[in-house]
């Protein structure tokens, strides 16, 4: 929670920050009790049931859904590993705690701005990309082959994420200069293909690459279910990032690309070094935006039927034994995702905050 | 006369040609596809639906439809490392078939004739029979159908059981309200938070459900209305006869299996001497019983040394030695008073 | 050769001729695969499925529906679902929105942080899993027989929220209500025509008259031997009558508003930040007063940085919708899926589903673009 305190000075006096900030007036009064009310009248029951009665070990988890039980987070030691790695063979699932640890720390890595050269950038995400890979999949180096249809939970969230982000960057790239090119085929189709794919909500380009594609493609094209998503997906994250990067190139001053072109560099060596570069940094937050929105996303590809995290918390609640414990499993699941959103938009809001003390 | 005889002969020569062309030809487009592949694409669940697909704690698949899956793995392969569980919801099995992502849908699928004819199906003999009928709360104390006036009916979407309930409630005049789920767990869990009134589903499922997914078994009740008695088979694509022959005979060889007493444990002594010339058939001492189909002559013996026999299937997941305990009923064979019968095997 | 590839002007050309014939390639050869593929498999084709009936029963509807009717009217049911779904899930959200943005930049420290700590934990969350939690806290309500009622006219259940409603058709309402703004629409034309049209009676007049004809065709139109306002009663299973709202209307419903309004919380209070001090500050040494300054200086201008965000935020809202299959709302995209299954047309279904997903769509953002027109000519410093 970070609410911009008060000035340093002011914090000295707590009386006068009360009054300023809780006591300013009548409705002010109210709305400050009304608060406090509801925090005390719903908060002790909300912790009792989420530590105090809660049941924490799979020993004693027979209590689990009795009335006046807490939650059952017993369901988490019981399935929890199933909840991170879905299908993937038990005995490996170092590798899919490994191949995740790895994607995460590329991430971590790509977020911090001396990396932020495209050659750096896109080493790290190649590397890192493939050690995931080799990981997850294995069939050399003496790791045994696993096929992506054993693939899932955390790890497959993750890949489906990363992969997302590898193809649909470049491909953004070009759709934004296709839609600035001064050739009119060129133009009109990018602006046709990403207008139309902007207007179809993201579930049914997925479901139209799952079930369709295989229709219109040669036997050989198809590849596995979970690529045809990744690519729709890739694609649907292209038209939107194109537009933001087009929206970063639209307010890079003309000034530039004159002075450029009059400096008789061509075409590509001017978008490379002289547009790109500066396109990016104008649209930095919305592109972290971007990626944190899809990041959530990647849990609609449940509805498709790819074993995610989503997908295999309902399989974890799904046996006999812990058909009641769905509460929990979604909060665990939830907070998953909370971490990694959360951290994510964090820090799109700190960049922002650094480029606009650099503005003005 | 000896020109007529050379005629003749060259007749039947040519004629035993063509049989013997015919017969590679007979083979299975889909099997050939999976052999080249290496694997075997067979459908799983998006979630668990208890006691046909579910995940157990170490992320494995189990249950009745992924044995049978695991049982046409061993009979292509040998082996089940070969299978490919794809996970798939309800309403994705047909398309997902027709677009090759799986070679067969193994699911609880039902046999009808719009499946039959417009989706371009075609099925293998039915596995498991099954009544649909319908579940609901007993402290609502329904005598059946009819009492269900205004009462609120839940279903799984893109299912037989959804369009057999609509009819049937229809032909009944009995006012009620629809709702249905494309994901299992929350049909389940609508239900048993009193959501609906009425659950209808298929009967082992009901039964599985009721057994394991509550809290108490007692609070609910099974109503004697019976919709239809819905035979679960195998579906494939059309046009792919070779394919449903490897269905239907792995089918009637597990059945077969169980008939003579052949399990996984015994199956090795019977091997070595069989007690009749059937057996020694379906174990493939006596050949025939692969090259028919374009598998292996051991492909029977494999299946019943890894999966057991149809009874052996059928205890572990759904019977005495699962957490469900269904009876066979009509499931048993027929000189035990079920419906299931093996084929003959010549 | 080399001279022609040089040539800037005739490169571009050969270039777009190229990059035409490989698209054009490319769809040309799609649909002579799909066409095999069809025929190899026995798959029916074309839009003659349409008038088939369908066998299947529905939860949701606005039009009256029976397992006999056609699929195309099952795909109309679902568009209007989706629409009347992502509407008032875009009205709510705004006003929820705005409020919590409001909030948000509140001097008071417990209004401010219960803002952050909502907006916070909604927009982190993927909007599926928060309508698998909606929907399992709807349906954990008390069952019909022991209901929460207030004054045995309003009851909520785990079968939805039952409240009086009026007796009479769903049309004779939107008739109404289309009457009425014709009225006001009259009224302002009149007012100030001459000197005894003031606005002020004019107000009230058509006040009044809207009033009268409501009142007037409630009579006429109530069936006869019905009570006017049908207040919903408990009967077998069930509540009988009243206006309804379903359990997976009211979680999908809750899921979207709740989530889309930590979006425009953000929208929102962007917008008031972007506000320059220099003009608050301008307004308030001119002498305005603290009201006139949020009303006349600071929420014009907000508006104006809120509005284009706000109609991404619409479209992304209607386009939420079709996660309304995850629990069980019949949406156009669960319908279509259904249909799919049911009658194997997948490729022709799809093409209808996209095809009104894209109407719905291109209408909002026409009518955003009008209303930004709008704002932006009040403007003074326009940049477009």
């Amino acid at each position: 929670m970070t609410i911009d305190g008060p000035p340093a000075a002011a914090r000295t006096d707590w009386l006068d920050w009360l009054r300023r900030r809780l006591f300013a007036g009548p409705i002010d009064v109210i709305v400050t009790l009304a608060g406090l009310g509801l925090v005390v009248w719903w908060g002790p029951a909300l912790f009792n049931w989420l530590f105090v009665d809660a049941i924490w070990r799979e020993a004693g988890s027979e209590a689990c859904g009795t009335p006046g039980a807490g939650a059952c987070w017993a369901v988490i030691e019981a399935r929890g590993r199933l909840i991170l790695f879905g299908l993937y063979p038990f005995e490996q699932h170092w590798r899919s705690a490994t191949a995740c640890a790895v994607i995460i720390a590329v991430a971590v890595l790509s977020c911090i701005p001396a990396v932020w050269t495209p050659f750096r950038l896109s080493t790290v995400w190649i590397v890192g990309f493939s050690t995931f890979y080799i990981l997850m999949s294995g069939g050399i180096f003496g790791l045994a082959s696993v096929g992506t249809e054993q693939w899932g939970g955390l790890a497959l969230t993750l890949f489906i994420f990363a992969s997302v982000s590898i193809i649909g960057m470049p491909l953004s790239i070009l759709l934004a200069l296709a839609r600035r090119s001064e050739l009119p085929v060129i133009r009109w189709l990018a602006a046709f293909s990403i207008d139309l794919t902007r207007s179809f909500p993201l579930l049914t380009i997925l479901f139209a690459a799952a079930l369709i594609v295989p229709f219109v493609l040669p036997q050989w094209l198809q590849g596995d279910k979970l690529y045809r998503i990744i690519g729709a997906f890739a694609f649907f994250f292209a038209c939107y990032q194109a537009e933001i990067i087009r929206g970063g190139l639209q307010a890079i001053p003309a000034g530039q690309y004159e002075a450029a072109e009059s400096l008789g560099l061509g075409y590509w060596r001017r978008v490379w070094l002289i547009m790109l570069p500066q396109a990016f940094r104008n649209a930095l937050p919305p592109t972290i935006n971007q990626f944190v929105i899809t990041f959530k996303d990647t849990s609609i590809v449940i509805i498709i039927g790819l074993f995610e995290v989503l997908a295999s918390g309902n399989a974890a609640f799904g046996t006999a034994k812990w058909t009641h414990s769905y509460v929990e499993v979604y909060v665990f699941i939830a907070l998953i995702y909370f971490v990694f959103v959360f951290s994510l938009s964090r820090y799109g809001a700190f960049l922002e905050r650094r480029m606009r003390i650099g503005h003005d | 006369m000896f020109k007529f005889a050379i005629g003749a002969l060259g007749a039947l020569a040519m004629l035993a040609g063509g049989l013997a062309t015919s017969e590679v030809q007979a083979r299975s487009k889909t099997l050939d596809a999976v052999k080249a592949r290496g694997s075997l694409l067979c459908t799983g669940h998006n979630g668990s639906f208890l006691g046909f697909a579910e995940v157990d704690d170490k992320g494995n698949w189990k249950g009745l439809d992924i044995d049978f899956c695991r049982a046409l793995a061993v009979a292509i392969f040998g082996s089940v490392d070969k299978l490919k569980i794809v996970p798939l919801s309800w309403a994705q099995r047909f398309p997902s078939i027709q677009s090759g992502d799986v070679d067969v849908i193994i699911k609880a699928t039902g046999w009808t004739m719009g499946r039959d004819t417009e989706l371009g199906l075609q099925f293998s003999r039915p596995y498991l029979l099954g009544a649909t009928q319908i579940m609901v709360h007993k402290e609502l104390g329904l005598k059946d159908a009819r009492d269900l006036e205004g009462a609120t009916v839940c279903v799984a979407g893109g299912t037989s059981t959804e369009r057999l309930a609509a009819n049937y409630l229809a032909s009944l005049k009995v006012k009620h309200e629809f709702v249905t789920y494309e994901k299992t767990e929350e049909l389940r869990s609508a239900y048993f938070s009193k959501r609906c009134d009425a659950f209808v589903g298929w009967g082992p499922n009901l039964a599985v459900t009721r057994s394991k997914g509550s809290a108490n078994a007692a609070d609910h009740q099974i109503l004697p209305d019976v919709l239809a008695m819905e035979p679960e088979s195998a579906a494939m694509r059309q046009g792919d006869d070779g394919w449903v022959d490897i269905l239907n005979w792995l089918f009637s060889s597990l059945m077969l299996a169980e008939l003579n007493g052949i399990t996984s444990e015994n199956v090795d002594a019977m091997k070595a001497n069989p007690p009749n010339s059937t057996i020694g058939r379906l174990l493939g001492v006596t050949p025939g019983i692969g090259k028919r189909l374009g598998l292996d002559d051991s492909w029977a013996y494999n299946v019943i040394k890894t999966m057991g026999n149809y009874a052996q299937i059928y205890d572990r997941n759904l019977g005495k030695d699962s957490p469900y305990k269904l009876q066979r009923g009509i499931n048993a064979l027929y000189n035990k008073g079920g419906v299931l019968y093996p084929l003959i095997l010549d | 050769m080399q001279g022609l590839l040089r040539d800037e002007k005739i490169r571009g050309r050969l270039l777009q001729a190229a990059v035409l014939a490989v698209v054009l390639l490319c769809v040309g050869s799609f649909i002579v695969t799909a066409r095999q593929n069809l025929l190899d498999q026995g798959i029916a084709t074309g839009f003659g499925f349409l008038f088939h009936s369908t066998g299947w029963d529905i939860s949701f509807s606005l039009l009256d529906y029976t397992i006999d009717d056609p699929y195309w009217w099952l795909l109309l049911i679902g568009f209007l679902n989706t629409l009347m779904l992502g509407l008032i899930c875009i009205a709510v959200a705004t006003v929820l929105g705005t409020l919590i943005g409001v909030a948000r930049l509140s001097e008071n420290f417990v209004l401010g942080s219960f803002a952050t700590v909502y907006v916070e934990i909604f927009r982190n969350v993927p909007l599926i899993l928060q309508g698998f939690f909606w929907y399992a806290v709807v349906t954990h309500l008390p069952s019909p027989r022991r209901a929460l009622s207030v004054f045995d006219a309003v009851f909520l259940s785990s079968r939805g929220l039952y409240v009086p409603g009026l007796n009479v058709a769903y049309w004779s309402v939107a008739l109404w209500a289309v009457l009425a703004v014709g009225i006001v629409l009259l009224a302002k034309r009149l007012a100030g025509r001459s000197v005894g049209l003031t606005p002020l009676r004019v107000g009230w007049g058509a006040m009044a008259a809207i009033l009268v004809l409501g009142v007037a065709m409630a009579f006429v139109l109530t069936p006869a031997g019905q009570p006017l306002i049908d207040v919903p009663y408990l009967k077998g299973f069930n509540f009988r009558g009243g206006l309804r709202i379903t359990p997976e209307f009211a979680a999908i419903a809750i899921a979207i508003i709740v989530f889309g309004a930590a979006y425009i919380a953000e929208i929102v209070r962007g917008g008031f930040l972007s506000v320059p001090r220099g003009q608050l500050e301008a307004a308030a040494a001119i002498g305005l007063g603290r009201f006139a300054i949020y009303w006349k200086v600071r929420i014009p201008l907000a508006l104006r940085a809120i509005m284009p965000p706000l109609g991404n935020q619409y479209v992304f809202l209607m386009k939420a919708t079709s996660i309304g299959i995850a629990i069980g709302f019949t949406d156009l995209f669960m319908i279509t899926s259904t249909s799919i299954n049911q009658s194997g047309q997948t490729i022709e279904l799809l093409f209808i589903m996209m095809m009104l997903f894209l109407v719905i769509n291109y209408s909002i953002s026409t009518l955003m673009n009008l209303v930004n027109r709008r704002l932006a000519l009040r403007g003074f410093d326009n940049d477009d």
